[in-house]
């Protein structure tokens, strides 16, 4: 037999290939693997079984869960491209005042946790809320937020970006000679927009719109807190998995598998979709502003600020209301610190959890996302088109999924990591892995393959030339691709909840837990210190991100 | 007309008269206001002060799609999102013409640039070359009053450069269209046009057909645009019947046609090619001048060999010669050079 032989230069890609799969394979393949073989699998675990699928799908709370969640998927996707792609057209086409602070405020939401917002709705929104007492007072009635309307509204503001960057980009993208074409060939501007102008930025939007079809699928947060007694899939799964009454993994497992189909199909749909219909434009010239009347311009310049202010509304409304006096969940009009006071008092321990979890999960995703990405762009070859796939499977795995198969898998056996603060770890640098890996491959993309062919031709070895030359040429998208990570880590709610135990609450939980119960002003508190917490990294990085956050989507 | 962004004046005071199925080119270095020029006429640039006529009719006030001006563009703008036909349909479609008519027309379209055939390819399956087609094919089958044409071969490697550029010669000669083509590269501009103007800085500087503006500059500036030359300084010597003597360092240059006062400075140009090597024995040609150089430095090229020889007083000076080096390359060798004192151009310091 004939020995596996290495080419030298392919050993340094071959060894951080290998160790990437290694990582993925234990910390989301067996797992995956474990939720899977949970959910066909005999409640005593010997025998192979549909009945769980079965017995599930024959409950109609379980059916519903499936339908509700599709249908707030499918409301909330359709409500943030209307509402986006007018933006987007306001944004690069319009003269409207304000732009780049336009721009700025709108990208907010993507970092902002919408578990955040979601509560902001419910103090303001909810049967005790500050908007509905007030309401109520004047005689004036108000319908439910609860369900349906308030978690399609909380995603609707919290997710178009999603849809607004991209779309904004590819419209700047189209060089301005290919809409003169069609009007040097007798198309009015109006037709030129529908026939050339929308039909190549359709398929930014509809990736956008995927991607936020995948989010509210798989989002915890938001429907933990808004939906009260109607069931969603990632909620139903994690009452299952928890159990007050009686854990049932299989039961679990069976609504997570339903789950992950439903999020990697729509994965696989939006990176086949971009492949084949992306059109490479790249502009020399961008089009110019379109010149339009007074009266609408006022328009487009009322709506985008609307859009964009409406959105953060809720974020401000929390700030106000941390520094308000709550007596149990009922909210009084007082100044007070007094709930920062209780906050720092009874839970330091969160605070410095949280702080502790996000560095530590950023450095490991970095540690292992930028050599991914950089065999991803330097390497050709059917492991590299696996490992990308398999680096981009986490945006596809909602979080409480992902916890419960570390569970499955790390709480017995050789490994048990289950009550500690590592799998927390594991889990967060598992999830947000894509961030680094986007981020790293789009530097490289950039960075001239040569430059490392004449470092190693100058005697300099590969694995040298990566840390002294490549990195800190990529030093920009890797710094952005962990901020990300950072801040999304620190508000991170849908794995933390399965995964937690008592030492090792993050401030997430700290709300997630006053929900329940009486604590809303420390709720309200935790909630500000993480607005504050995931704004000031973005601030301070913002150059970077802006230049770096579309590939990253 | 004029036009100026912000304090630039990007084109000064142009009157221009195209001529009917003409083949026009405007040539000049980037920034010189040619685009600028290319697309007033089209209408994406709107004029400070003039008006533009096709005919008796006034377009400058029409908006672009209302022009019927066909436009092949430099990076081709072709829509991606559209198959081959349907990037030659799209101006028909806007016209309202009916679905047969359309098919015909975009079939005969595609057949006159070579494209037959190609109707349902996508833009990203086709070649540079193919894609230029195309843009050919889609401003022509609306035929247009006018065709305009900005720099159409410049993302082309030069063979194919070649090979289009008569190409396109050919079809406009054929379908006699009225042509204004935008070039800054002078040979292109010699081998397709009818008329040239040479721009620079927004103005004209001369206008003429092709020959005449390469043999007959009217500037130092299109003289040293169009190809290469020798500018020497001189001074101008006496007056006196037949050629102008200019005094050019220790060496003599004749020029047949010089318009400056004796003792006023100008400059010489002569053309490498218009400069002749006599043989050992040699004598000049009847009404050829000569000149004695030494050779410094021979490089062969294929078809021509250059020379870089210096005239009496250090003064270099080019030299092109169709013939093989051989016998006389050596440098440091001694050699006579004969030219025609009536290709010999001479310019004021004002460069008129």
């Amino acid at each position: 037999m004939k020995a596996l032989t290495i080419a030298p230069l392919a050993r340094l890609p071959v060894a951080m290939g290998v160790a990437a799969f290694l990582f993925l394979g234990l910390f989301l393949l067996y797992p995956l693997w474990g939720v899977l073989s949970a959910s066909v699998l005999t409640p005593d675990g010997t025998a192979f079984t549909f009945g769980n699928y079965a017995r599930m799908l024959s409950r109609s709370f379980y059916r519903a869960s499936v339908v509700n969640t599709l249908m707030i998927g499918a409301l909330a996707t359709i409500t943030t491209t209307l509402i986006a792609v007018p933006l987007a057209f306001a944004i690069a086409r319009l003269d409207i005042p304000g732009k780049l602070l336009l721009i700025g405020l709108a990208a907010l939401p993507l970092v902002l946790p919408s578990f955040v917002g979601a509560y902001a709705l419910l103090l303001l929104f909810g049967r005790a809320g500050v908007v509905t007492q007030f309401l109520n007072s004047w005689g004036v009635p108000f319908g439910s937020i609860y369900g349906m309307p308030g978690i399609v509204a909380v995603y609707t503001l919290t997710l178009y970006p999603y849809v607004l960057l991209p779309t904004v980009a590819a419209l700047k993208a189209i060089d301005m000679s290919v809409e003169e074409a069609a009007q040097s060939l007798g198309s009015a501007p109006a037709r030129t927009f529908r026939t050339i102008t929308l039909p190549i930025v359709i398929p930014s939007v509809l990736s956008g719109a995927l991607l936020v079809l995948i989010e509210t699928l798989e989002n915890f947060g938001v429907p933990a807190v808004l939906a009260e007694d109607m069931p969603v899939l990632s909620v139903e799964t994690y009452k299952l998995f928890i159990g007050e009454t009686a854990a049932n993994p299989s039961a679990a497992g069976v609504l997570g598998v339903l789950l992950i189909v439903l999020t990697a199909s729509v994965l696989i749909i939006q990176r086949r979709y971009l492949a084949s219909r992306r059109f490479a434009t790249g502009a020399r010239v961008a089009p110019p502003l379109i010149k339009i009347s007074t009266g609408w311009r006022i328009v487009a310049t009322s709506y985008s600020w609307a859009v964009v202010l409406l959105a953060l509304v809720p974020f401000f409304a929390i700030l106000v209301l941390s520094f308000m006096e709550f007596r149990g969940p009922v909210l009084h009009a007082a100044f007070s610190l007094k709930n920062y006071v209780e906050l720092f008092a009874s839970a330091q321990r969160p605070l410095a959890n949280t702080l502790l979890f996000a560095t530590l999960a950023a450095g490991a995703a970095a540690f292992i996302g930028v050599p991914v990405g950089w065999i991803l762009v330097r390497t050709r070859s059917v492991w590299t088109g696996l490992l990308d796939v398999t680096a981009t499977l986490p945006f596809a795995v909602a979080g409480t999924i992902l916890a419960i198969g570390l569970v499955i898998a790390f709480n017995a056996g050789g490994l048990v990591l289950t009550g500690g603060w590592l799998i927390m770890v594991l889990a967060y640098t598992v999830r947000k892995l894509p961030f680094t890996v986007r981020a790293s491959s789009a530097i490289l993309h950039q960075i001239d393959p040569a430059l490392e062919e004449a470092s190693i031709s100058l005697g300099v070895s590969p694995l040298r030339t990566l840390i002294r030359l490549v990195i800190p040429l990529m030093l920009g998208g890797i710094i952005s691709g962990m901020v990300l990570t950072w801040v999304t880590v620190a508000s991170e709610l849908s794995s933390t909840v399965v995964l937690y135990s008592g030492p090792w609450r993050t401030l997430t939980i700290v709300m997630f837990q006053a929900l329940e119960g009486t604590g809303a002003g420390v709720a309200v508190a935790a909630a500000s210190v993480l607005i504050a917490i995931t704004l000031v990294p973005v601030l301070v990085a913002y150059r970077l991100l802006r230049r770096y956050e579309l590939s990253m989507l | 007309m004029c036009r100026s962004f912000g304090p630039v004046q990007a084109v000064r005071n142009i009157t221009l008269q195209i001529g009917d199925g003409e083949f026009f080119t405007l040539l000049g270095p980037s920034g010189c206001g040619k685009t600028t020029l290319l697309r007033m006429i089209a209408g994406f640039t709107e004029l400070d002060v003039g008006e533009i006529r096709i005919g008796d009719k006034r377009i400058d006030i029409l908006p672009p799609h209302r022009r019927n001006i066909g436009m092949v563009f430099q990076n081709y703008a072709i829509f991606p999102n559209l198959t081959v036909e349907g990037n030659v349909a799209y101006g028909l479609k806007a016209r309202k013409v009916g679905n047969a008519e359309i098919a015909t027309r975009v079939a005969d379209a595609l057949a006159l640039v070579r494209l037959h055939g190609y109707g349902a390819r996508w833009p990203h399956q086709l070649s540079g070359g193919q894609l230029q087609r195309v843009a050919i094919a889609r401003a022509l089958v609306i035929r247009p009053q006018v065709l305009l044409l900005d720099e159409p071969l410049s993302n082309l490697d030069a063979r194919l450069r070649v090979d289009m550029r008569g190409e396109i010669r050919e079809l406009q000669q054929r379908l006699n269209i009225t042509t204004v083509y935008v070039t800054h590269d002078q040979e292109e501009a010699l081998a397709v046009s009818r008329r040239i103007a040479v721009m620079q800085a927004g103005r004209i500087e001369q206008l003429d057909t092709p020959q005449a503006i390469y043999r007959r500059p009217t500037s130092l500036f299109v003289a040293q645009f169009m190809g290469t030359t020798n500018v020497l300084t001189g001074v101008v010597g006496s007056r006196t019947s037949g050629p102008a003597r200019v005094r050019v360092g220790a060496a003599e240059v004749q020029v047949a046609d010089l318009d400056a006062r004796e003792d006023e400075s100008v400059s010489v140009c002569i053309r490498p090619e218009a400069l002749q090597i006599l043989g050992d024995g040699q004598t000049a040609p009847a009404g050829m001048a000569q000149l004695e150089a030494t050779i410094a430095n021979a490089e062969f090229i294929g078809a021509l060999s250059r020379l870089d020889v210096t005239l009496a007083g250090g003064i270099p000076l080019k030299i092109a010669v169709l013939d093989e080096l051989a016998g006389y390359a050596k440098p440091g060798k001694s050699i006579r050079v004969a030219y025609d004192p009536s290709r010999v151009i001479a310019f004021r310091r004002d460069g008129s």
